[in-house]
């Protein structure tokens, strides 16, 4: 990350060759840690997304695990729901939900998601957490950086990679416990059975864990990052933001708490750079909005005690919108332009997908039927006269209980399946049973060549598990 | 080291949407290598894939690295 990247040879218009750099080398950002409103906000979805994320993996449901991502079954289970690789239209559908969920939330609260919910915010708060508490705080850690190598900086520096080390391998076996059940993963790590893909995958994921929440931290926030990129489009003149307000803070300046700075012709901001500071990204605000924001708030905790410790009024960062600072609106307006077209239309939008999906997935039918021609004959005659017929059902039972289902044909006259008006086929929970069937008509029935027939598939014991699926009966040609 | 991000990195996400996609619509126990089937688990193959789907889209991502240096872009 030292190093930066020469760009080659950069030519100026009068022919001269220029040799530049087109990035600075990256400073490690030693920051401050804060205490305020907006920073418990996010310690508390920092406890929620994580006591989720390592806690859901351990909870049992109807016998099994209930979130579990089964690759090696080709299932996914999340609680009384079962995904199967033919429902991928829903996982599709949760994409577009998530992206009309960030432009709305964004739209409202510019990057919301990034200063409180993104894993990366998250891991690094949890790092720089652990990072503080072996550590110390700004002041002690640049300090020791300075240092040269000595025991007690590497007492320290081991602590906290020991530490980091052990969080991130904990990370990345409670994320492989989501692909493969994590009691047996546990069990194999106690008898040393684990597989080389499983060991693989945990150490990647840890790995990746270590080395963006540790190393990378706000760099995948600048240079990674898509959505830092295209976040403006999302943004208007009503987003709420994260905002210096100039007016009231220029010109800064030191001065003593006692003194009356307005006589003196200066603005509410003190220049502390507290803000700056308390950046994860290192930026300072109160140069206006910049791509490398990502609305933690963490300048406005930290300005608010300055404020508060000059007996000054809150807020000289805070959040507003561009029209507001502008027009010197108050909360009151700033909320009354909250709802505004776009907010409607992606909220209306949102609503209906989110419902239509709801409905979609409960009353899904836990069955399958696939209705496969024997192609091999058209139709055949038998010795009654009958003119026959050969399909094969493939029949998927996407339930956690066993059925036997009744099959019935219908849609032509006097038409019966294996010379009977149904049959029973049983089909064990979420397995998949292929029959072959004969369906037979008397000739008079129907009409030459295709007929459109139906197979009803009906569970014994549940009339709601039931599928109507359309066949083609051929019938001889000659007839 | 910001160039190998460029490269690994789009790869990477490209990579995993691919990854979702392919085997979604594939069981890996279908598979067919050099005419015959495929024998690995199917989470090797899975991990094999997806690693196959990196190495292809990193290519891409280091060629159109590799245009960018050219003259063309860099003089302006």
């Amino acid at each position: 990350m030292k190093k930066s990247a020469p760009v080659p040879e950069h030519q100026s218009g009068t022919g001269e060759t220029v040799e530049s750099s087109l990035y600075e080398a990256r400073k490690t950002i030693y920051m401050r840690s804060v205490t305020g409103l907006f920073a418990n906000w996010r310690w508390a979805l920092v406890w929620f997304t994580q006591i989720l994320f390592y806690g859901l993996c351990w909870l049992p449901w109807n016998g099994r695990q209930a979130v579990l991502f089964d690759l090696v079954e080709r299932k996914f289970y999340i609680f009384g729901l079962i995904f199967w690789p033919q429902d991928i239209i829903y996982l599709a559908i949760l994409l577009i939900i998530s992206a009309y969920a960030l432009f709305l939330f964004t739209a409202i609260g510019g990057r919301l998601f990034c200063g409180y919910a993104c894993p990366q915010t998250v891991y690094t708060e949890i790092f720089m957490w652990i990072e503080r508490k072996i550590e110390g705080d700004r002041s002690a850690r640049m300090k020791l950086d300075q240092q040269t190598m000595n025991g007690r900086k590497f007492s320290l520096k081991f602590a906290k990679h020991a530490a980091w080390f052990l969080f991130a391998l904990w990370t990345g076996f409670t994320f492989v416990g989501y692909f493969t059940p994590i009691k047996t993963l546990t069990a194999e790590i106690f008898n040393a059975s684990l597989g080389p893909w499983e060991i693989f995958w945990l150490l990647f994921y840890g790995f990746a864990t270590y080395g963006n929440a540790g190393y990378m931290r706000e760099q995948v926030c600048k240079y990674m990052c898509p959505y830092a990129r295209f976040q403006s489009v999302m943004f208007d003149s009503d987003t709420l933001i994260v905002t210096y307000d100039e007016e009231r803070g220029e010109p800064r300046g030191v001065r003593s708490k006692k003194q009356d700075h307005k006589a003196a012709g200066k603005g509410d901001c003190v220049d502390c750079n507290i803000c700056v500071q308390v950046c994860p990204t290192g930026i300072d605000i109160r140069q206006g909005l910049q791509y490398e924001c990502i609305g933690c708030s963490a300048c406005i905790d930290g300005c608010d005690k300055v404020m508060d410790k000059m007996g000054y009024p809150r807020g000289l960062i805070r959040y507003s919108t561009e029209r507001a600072i502008q027009e010197k609106w108050g909360r009151k307006e700033i909320l009354a332009h909250l709802i505004r077209p776009r907010i409607v239309i992606y909220g209306l939008l949102l609503l209906f997908i989110v419902s239509a999906t709801a409905y979609g997935i409960s009353t899904r039918t836990p069955l399958r039927v696939d209705v496969i021609r024997d192609r091999n004959s058209m139709s055949r005659e038998d010795e009654n006269g009958m003119i026959e017929n050969s399909f094969r059902l493939k029949i998927t039972n996407a339930s956690e209980t066993d059925h036997a289902y009744l099959v019935s044909a219908s849609g032509m006259e006097r038409i019966e399946i294996q010379h009977r008006p149904s049959i029973s086929v049983e089909v064990p929970a979420m397995k998949t049973e292929t029959v072959t069937v004969e369906v037979y008509v008397p000739p008079e029935s129907g009409t030459k060549g295709a007929n459109r027939i139906y197979f009803d598939v009906k569970a014994v014991n549940d009339e709601n598990i039931a599928v109507h699926e359309k066949a083609g009966f051929m019938m001889p040609l000659d007839k | 080291m910001r160039r190998i991000i460029w490269i690994l990195w789009p790869s990477f996400v490209v990579a995993g949407v691919a990854e979702v996609v392919f085997f979604t619509l594939i069981d890996p126990q279908e598979l067919y290598l050099f005419g015959e089937p495929v024998h690995l688990s199917r989470t090797a193959t899975y991990s094999i894939g997806f690693f196959a789907f990196w190495a292809v889209c990193a290519a891409s991502s280091l060629f159109t690295v590799f245009i960018q240096r050219s003259p063309v872009f860099t003089q302006r």
